[in-house]
């Protein structure tokens, strides 16, 4: 009798021992330093990124300025070519709308609060003819460098008729501050990441909400879905219920510089999935984490396929007509676009997020 | 399943109250009618109690409520209890207001009051959880099913009307009973049926040993998935994080994780082994609660369990005493008997569907299926206007929360839910009688995402009920 009362207490003892013994078999095998990866999106990635867009917007400042002071065609296609090169250098530091460019309070992410489009010409005009612009407002498609797009581009390319309507002062005013508003909104994100918040975003190295990796890599997919839902689908009449295509959805419609924005965005994408700087020089990435987990490389090389199948699409659109014009002579190849970028999604969305264990909510989830 | 038992065992002597209930009793009913200590179930009440009041606080002060009920533009809905609505905000809180105070009488009422607080309780916390079915958890189902139980137990009485009469306490006032309740933590005498213990027991071993057998599986066993997936995520974690690196760890938590599940109830109810066991419900429910993201569920844990460790047999062996509360054999024996019998059998449903239980999920819910798979979907819904021929792309994020999104996209019944108010929204926009379609791409334990339906289907055509749904894809058939 006492023999059997000896059983489930050493069924007992065994359970607990199975868990100590993994002291003496353990071999390190799947660990990757994910604080390696932070630093080098923070050091070679990001911080650049703002880096660059600071000075981009810096030297549109002063263009801008120099344009208000002399209303000529020289100075606006000055204007006209810092404004394009900011809003190049924008396309790779839109991805990282969290910590000092997230939401807080009324302020939203800064791709919000700069990067909103299509912007509302009407409500543009009113706060000129106004003179009551506000740009810490709910009209986020009255501001940003897309609203600084529409006052200096012409869709016909007629640079006469904006130096006519820059004869007025209110026009010019509310010009000067729109770049004002970007810089200082941009000077503030770049000074956060220079003063604290790199050494808190390598530190916070963990992967449940709210760590580094989990905003960066939201905010990651998030970029390639407005990519392909806001820059691609909606022009293209994608969205259910659009009765047509609207070209004139497109992002920077006056300009015409939709398809290089597009294609500098999916090089700020990919430069995220392999840990890149905008130079060249490769270091830890997505791809790097993936290669140490299970099921890593299977999804590492379909990834990498459709990458390429993207690109290809991509380099089958030519420059010339504008994307907008395209949209109805060139409707295959575009639409192809959309098409591998929709494949695409769920390599990033799902598939990656399962196996890296990022949590994407606080919801609890089933316990065990 | 205790008949069963019964006729099974020979009369051996008695070593605990577990075998002593299936091996002394000449009858089984008078051993569940046997009146016994009601210290198990009083200190279980209040213990259940605070916790429900620690996480209804908790819901609401984490922003839950608007989160989860008020923001989203569309809920999703449980089977057959599609008429359930979410209130307006306002009546939402009181809803989780008298949440506490129902708590409150469960821990401390008595009487009438005590079943009043046991049905509000049960109610309010059932219809919170019914109005969106992304939010189950088999934890939140547990807590339910135990309010429903609650409902169910019978007041503690005293061994004998005494002879000052003190029995009235019970009725003198309602608010007298909340000072009885909390005497009657103190005083032992209080009896209850033995039944009104044994059922939260039973209720609690059905949890962990589904839990366990439901571990018994070529992945999580032999591939030691998906927990070879999430804890490499946790190798920071102060201490203890390096171990999660090791490869053999995934395959010790998974062997552990399985036994300790379907074992953990007998040493429980085993009084020479229960207070180990105990603490190794601490421990094992502490570091899941520290690993994974699964809220309040390790203190309801370690807090029912407790139930089994405060010894519930007579202070007075065979006093003869008259089995004072009885069993209603009539509605209530029959209601538990009920009760049980769907316990036992529901989880056992997905026998009867053909397909991977963890691909095709068609009875995967309220069977105590915790944790064991790592999945997730992308999911594109595309809208066609039947009349042009025009299709559109659905942007989910505009009518669900990253939550709703995640749940959904790998979940074939809400998929069909979602299609369904997609093809009803976009019919008010416009669309003419709108053919719905869906590509959803899942990943299972970290293997490259497969279709998990036929893109083609129209949903709109299609319905959920509990017959297969044969527009799920095959999980084992190569595309």
């Amino acid at each position: 009798m006492k023999k059997i009362i000896q059983i489930p207490y050493i069924l007992l003892i065994l359970l607990g021992l199975s868990t100590a013994c993994s002291n003496s078999g353990g071999e390190p095998s799947n660990s990757f330093d994910r604080q390696a990866m932070l630093q080098n999106f923070a050091q070679n990635l990001i911080k650049p990124a703002f880096g660059d867009l600071q000075s981009q917007v810096n030297a549109l400042k002063a263009a801008s300025d120099n344009f208000t002071q002399t209303v000529n065609v020289q100075n606006l296609t000055a204007l006209q070519l810092a404004w394009e090169n900011a809003y190049v250098s924008w396309q790779f530091a839109n991805a990282y709308n969290f910590g000092p460019a997230g939401e807080e309070g009324i302020r939203k992410g800064l791709i919000e609060e700069i990067g909103t489009f299509p912007i509302s010409g009407s409500k543009i005009e009113d706060a000129i003819s106004n003179n009551n612009a506000n740009f810490n407002d709910f009209n986020r498609d009255a501001r940003g460098f897309l609203a600084v797009e529409y006052l200096i581009f012409d869709l016909e390319n007629d640079n006469t008729s904006i130096l006519t309507a820059f004869a007025s002062q209110n026009r010019k005013d509310f010009l000067a501050n729109a770049i004002s508003n970007i810089k200082t909104r941009t000077d503030a994100v770049v000074s956060t990441w220079n003063n604290t918040y790199t050494t808190e975003f390598i530190n916070n190295d963990g992967t449940d909400v709210g760590s580094s990796t989990s905003q960066l890599y939201n905010e990651f997919v998030r970029s390639f879905e407005a990519l392909k839902n806001f820059k691609v689908g909606l022009p293209l009449g994608k969205r259910p219920g659009q009765t047509q295509t609207e070209p004139q959805l497109v992002e920077a419609y006056y300009s015409g510089k939709s398809l290089q924005m597009i294609e500098n965005q999916f090089i700020a994408i990919q430069n995220i999935w392999y840990g890149k700087a905008k130079g060249g020089t490769d270091g830890i990435g997505f791809r790097d984490y993936l290669e140490n987990v299970e099921g890593g490389n299977a999804l590492i090389s379909s990834t990498e396929a459709q990458l390429t199948v993207i690109q290809n699409t991509l380099d089958n659109i030519p420059n010339t007509p504008r994307f907008s014009a395209q949209i109805s002579s060139n409707f295959t190849a575009l639409d192809n676009l959309h098409t591998e970028l929709q494949k695409h999604t769920r390599f990033f969305k799902s598939d990656m997020s399962s196996i890296l264990g990022i949590a994407i909510t606080f919801s609890s989830g089933d316990g065990d | 399943m205790a008949i069963k038992e019964k006729t099974a065992h020979q009369k051996t002597s008695k070593q605990s109250s577990l075998f002593q209930y299936f091996h002394d009793k000449n009858s089984l009913l008078d051993d569940l009618q046997k009146p016994v200590s009601a210290t198990p179930l009083i200190v279980f009440k209040i213990i259940f109690g605070a916790l429900m009041i620690f996480g209804t606080v908790r819901f609401m002060t984490l922003g839950w409520i608007e989160d989860h009920y008020v923001q989203p533009l569309f809920h999703f809905k449980y089977w057959g209890f599609s008429w359930v609505k979410p209130l307006p905000v306002f009546w939402l809180y009181v809803v989780h207001y008298l949440m506490i105070v129902a708590a409150l009488g469960v821990m401390f009422a008595r009487g009438f009051l005590y079943k009043i607080s046991a049905v509000l309780l049960f109610l309010a916390f059932t219809y919170t959880e019914l109005i969106d079915l992304t939010y189950y958890l088999n934890h939140y189902y547990f807590v339910s099913l135990v309010c429903f139980l609650l409902c169910l137990v019978p007041n503690p009485s005293p061994p004998a009307p005494s002879p000052e009469g003190r029995v009235g306490v019970e009725s003198d006032s309602p608010f007298g009973g909340w000072g009885a309740g909390l005497r009657g933590l103190w005083v032992k005498g209080l009896l209850i049926p033995h039944w009104a213990i044994l059922i939260f027991k039973f209720q609690i071993a059905i949890v962990y040993v589904y839990a366990g057998l439901a571990k018994i599986t070529y992945d999580w066993l032999i591939l030691a998935l998906p927990l070879k997936i999430w804890l490499p995520a946790h190798d920071t974690m102060p201490l203890i994080g390096e171990i999660f690196t090791w490869q053999i760890t995934p395959y010790v938590f998974s062997w552990f994780g399985m036994l300790y599940d379907c074992t953990i109830v007998f040493f429980l109810a085993w009084r020479p082994t229960k207070w180990f066991a105990y603490f190794t419900v601490i421990v094992f429910h502490s570091l899941t609660g520290l690993l994974f993201q699964i809220g309040i569920f390790p203190w309801v844990m370690i807090g029912a369990t407790v139930i089994f460790l405060i010894p519930s047999s007579p202070p007075t062996p065979e006093g003869g005493a008259d089995p004072t509360p009885t069993l209603p054999l009539g509605a209530g024996g029959l209601l538990l008997i009920c009760f049980f019998a769907f316990q036992v059998l529901f989880p056992w449903r997905y026998l009867l569907y053909e397909g991977n239980l963890f691909w095709t999920e068609e009875g995967y819910r309220h069977s105590w299926r915790v944790m064991l798979m790592e999945k997730a979907g992308t999911a594109t819904f595309y809208i066609k206007d039947t009349k042009t021929g025009r299709e559109g792309v659905v942007d989910n994020s505009e009518f669900l929360n990253p939550h709703q999104e995640k749940q959904m996209a790998m979940q074939p019944d809400m998929i069909l839910q979602f299609a369904h108010f997609l093809g009803k929204h976009y019919e008010t926009k416009g669309v003419y009688q709108p053919e719905v379609r869906a590509e959803i791409y899942v990943t299972l334990n970290g293997r490259p995402s497969k279709l998990l339906i036929d893109p083609q289907i129209d949903l709109m055509k299609e319905t959920d009920t509990f017959t297969p749904k044969d527009w799920i894809l095959r999980y084992e058939d190569e595309d």
